[in-house]
């Protein structure tokens, strides 16, 4: 049998680099454990050159259709090492010190990465199952690793409750639909809910099923209540991880099974899915106005954006090509900017919070003369996730109002006007915390903050990016303006 | 019915007496033993079913292994475990939710597959599952590995006491809860210092 | 064999079984003395009188031992059948038995790493 070592070549690599990690872990001692970070970031650079030639190489078949690297898939995977590249070099210093777990740690992030590099590409329900939990694993065990900390314990046990749960629901979900299709095959599914199938109520069921298990990824309505707790108990580039790249893969799973797999009864998810859009941003955000923790803020607010990218899952319909792929690019196009803008954020919460553990909104007083750097990056990152102009926050907000018009029905104008309403009450909190940062005196002791070379690196590139994709969004939307799903075999 | 109709039937007895067993019994020890038997059972069903891998599986995993951890993580966490107080007072609750999910389940499956026609089981080969494992899912055989080590680590690294190395830790979180939690610090403070400040040095020192 | 035949005979092999035990101990009942006394339930001479009650809180390494064991226990599952097959491949079945070969030992070694990791960080051992 032959196996097309291109189309994984990425995970392989990413592989590899992990069990180096773990063994390199076990071969240094001492302060030599730090080579670590470098090596995982070696494996992640190897691994996007992969992608991008993958991305010239797309699309391609491979497992006789149950993987599939399309334009969609490249996409995606170059998202995901991209923020795996960002996490590494926040997290180098900040687990350097605190002297946790580092091996372990690097081993287990780069694991639940090659989970996430499978899942845009799963065109199979097992594949799929098995890239899910791939990313959930690694991320339980992260979440817990402060052992001392009562925070970190409960938040990796709710986590991993909820998580458990949800992935029950979903198997339950996907063994049924399985038994009624008699296939795995996402296409062959679609198929089969064309035919007669489409109409049998447990299948639709277990079509909600499987969808709800995706909801707990992506923390939507009334899946969400882990979230919180569990960013504020975590380390926090684990909280960074969990809340884009988990949060990503999450949405890159639900597009592929709710577009090709599920697609003939859109009529059917399309709506629940909408009304949990309208649910997820209204609860998220006016919840959010209520924080004075920078990472339960910054968690509900994530929680809120998650409802923003679900608006365009509720406008499919079933047959609507036109409709559907400009649902799917919103998404995308939405994923990126977000993942952008959320990973600075937390790479300034982190700057902020490494050496004094502050991280009440309070702390941020007069961030803007204890390090103008950080204090401007995070004003940058708050007025994007509220969407405002000269940022990619705005277009990422006009890309969903663009697939809405493609094709304007009432519901979509409602979830629309929703979206409005809610960018304005999200503006009270980013704006709060910017007041804080620059208006406010800093506390006496308040020391100047020294971030790492790599932090500021990082830090400075995503303040960049930010605004440049804001000037000039083309740069992103254009190449996945091309982006549709490639037929598996 | 048949033969075959009377050996599902009793063993899907056996299983479901035992489930019940499993919630009813207030010993802990007892319970967790019979979720052994509930498991056994459903190998059994599986057996019935035909599906004699599958049927060694449940039994090899879930009986021979995983009971066996349930058990050793019943001993680890609470102290002594006696014939404790085990109602949650919540009864009426779960019988409730466990009735509602049956009569819904019942309600979907039955009319979705209850017109099958009926016909004697084979289940696949031990051949067939093999070559199938490795000719048509190749790719999540070989990424379940990383997902099973990613596992064994995350447990050795949570259950394993630190010594030296890489077992300090960084300072324990001060969360800021919103309005409602704010007029209560004493939670926070016994929360936050519930760690020894003494310890946390202590393991610094390397 | 059917399903009747393969498992008539384990079925035959437990009655049998259950049978020749029941009939061991009523014999062993029938000719036995039977002369009972508190003394006979009682803790043996030179032993201690129990106290408290019999659960303690185990060592957390029992956990780490049974969850290697779970670990394994997986990856033993899918050896057997890889085990059935591997001697029957040749070049006109779906796989080659190479390829059959290499992909069970990236499965093994992959989890041989995490026995690796295991050792060297001591939870192997009993201080």
């Amino acid at each position: 049998m032959a196996i097309d070592w291109l189309a994984i070549a990425p995970e392989v690599a990413l592989t590899v680099t992990a069990l180096l990690v773990l063994a390199a872990d076990l071969a240094l001692r001492g302060d030599a454990k730090q080579l670590v970070n470098p090596l995982a970031m070696i494996g992640t650079v190897v691994a996007i050159v992969f992608a991008v030639v993958l991305w010239a190489e797309a699309p391609r078949v491979a497992f006789e259709g149950q993987y599939v690297v399309d334009s969609f898939a490249v996409a995606f995977k170059l998202l995901f090492l991209g923020t795996l590249l960002a996490i590494l070099a926040i997290s180098a210093r900040y687990f350097a010190e605190g002297r946790y777990f580092q091996g372990e740690y690097y081993f287990l992030l780069l694991t639940a990465f090659i989970g996430m590099l499978l899942m845009p590409s799963a065109r199979d329900l097992l594949v799929l199952f098995i890239a899910l939990e791939t990313v959930s694993v690694p991320a339980f065990v992260m979440v817990g690793m402060r052992k001392r900390d009562l925070y970190s314990s409960e938040a990796a046990l709710k986590f991993f409750l909820i998580g458990v749960l949800s992935a029950a629901l979903m198997l339950f979900g996907m063994s049924m639909v399985y038994g009624f299709t008699g296939t795995t095959r996402l296409e062959g599914i679609a198929q089969a809910l064309a035919g007669d199938a489409g109409s049998v109520p447990l299948l639709l069921g277990s079509v909600m099923l499987v969808i709800v298990g995706f909801g707990f990824k992506i923390s939507a309505v009334p899946f969400h209540f882990w979230a919180p707790d569990t960013y504020a108990g975590s380390p926090l580039p684990v909280a960074a991880m969990l809340a884009v790249a988990s949060k990503a893969a999450g949405f890159a799973g639900l597009l592929t099974i709710a577009f090709v797999a599920f697609e003939p009864v859109a009529d059917v998810w399309a709506p629940v899915l909408g009304v949990l859009a309208i649910l997820t941003m209204t609860l998220g955000n006016l919840v959010a106005l209520q924080q004075r923790d920078l990472i339960r803020l910054l968690a509900y607010s994530s929680i809120a954006q998650a409802g923003y990218m679900l608006i365009p899952f509720g406008l499919a319909r079933p047959g609507a090509e036109v409709v559907n792929q400009a649902a799917v690019r919103a998404v995308l196009f939405y994923l990126i900017a977000y993942a952008v803008m959320n990973v600075g954020a937390f790479a300034v919460a982190i700057g902020v919070n490494r050496r004094t553990g502050e991280r009440s909104i309070r702390d941020y007083a007069g961030l803007g003369t204890r390090s103008p750097l950080l204090a401007l990056a995070m004003t940058v990152f708050l007025l994007s996730l509220g969407g405002a102009p000269l940022t990619v926050g705005l277009w990422a907000k006009f890309a969903i109002i663009e697939a809405v018009a493609v094709e304007v029905t009432v519901f979509g104008l409602v979830m629309a006007s929703f979206l409005v309403v809610n960018s304005v009450i999200a503006f009270f909190y980013y704006l709060r915390v910017i007041r804080e940062i620059w208006f406010e005196p800093a506390a006496a002791e308040a020391p100047r903050l020294q971030p790492a070379l790599s932090l500021s690196v990082v830090v400075v590139v995503l303040m960049v990016g930010t605004i440049l994709l804001g000037v000039l969004p083309g740069l992103v939307a254009d190449p996945t303006v091309v982006t549709t799903f490639a037929t598996g075999g | 019915m048949t033969a075959h109709d009377l050996v599902f039937v009793i063993v899907g007895l056996v299983t479901a007496v035992s489930a019940i067993l499993v919630v009813t019994s207030r010993h802990l020890m007892h319970a967790a033993l019979y979720l052994a038997l509930t498991l056994t059972g459903i190998g059994g069903v599986f057996l019935v079913l035909g599906a004699g891998f599958i049927a060694l599986v449940q039994v090899v995993v879930y009986v021979g292994a995983v009971a066996v951890l349930f058990l050793f993580g019943l001993m680890l966490t609470r102290a002594p475990i006696g014939r404790e107080a085990l109602d949650s007072q919540n009864r009426g609750l779960g019988l409730a939710v466990a009735g509602a999910l049956f009569v819904l389940l019942a309600a979907l499956i039955i009319p979705a597959f209850g017109g099958e026609s009926t016909a004697e089981v084979t289940g696949p080969t031990i051949e067939a599952i093999g070559i199938a494992i490795f000719a048509d899912w190749v790719l999540p055989f070989e990424v379940l590995s990383m997902l099973l080590l990613a596992a064994l680590i995350g447990a050795i690294l949570l259950a394993r006491r630190e010594a030296g190395e890489s077992g300090t830790e960084a300072e324990v979180t001060r969360i800021e809860m919103g309005e409602a939690l704010a007029d209560e610090p004493d939670r926070h403070e016994a929360v936050g210092t519930s760690a020894p400040a003494g310890e946390l040095g202590a393991g610094g020192g390397r | 064999m059917s399903f009747y035949q393969q498992y008539g005979i384990v079925a035959i092999v437990a009655v049998f079984g259950a049978l020749l035990y029941a009939v061991i101990m009523l014999v062993n009942r029938i000719m036995r003395p039977t002369i009972p006394s508190p003394l006979k339930l009682s803790v043996y001479e030179c032993g201690v009188e129990s106290e408290g009650v019999g659960w303690s809180q185990m060592n957390i390494r029992y956990y780490v031992f049974a969850f290697l064991f779970v670990i394994f226990d997986v990856e033993a599952v899918f050896i057997f059948p890889w085990a059935v097959i591997v001697g029957d491949l040749d070049a006109t079945t779906r796989i080659s038995p190479v390829f059959a070969l290499v992909a069970m030992f990236l499965f093994i070694g992959t989890l041989l790493e995490g026995l690796a990791y295991a050792w060297k960080k001591g939870v192997l051992t009993w201080e």
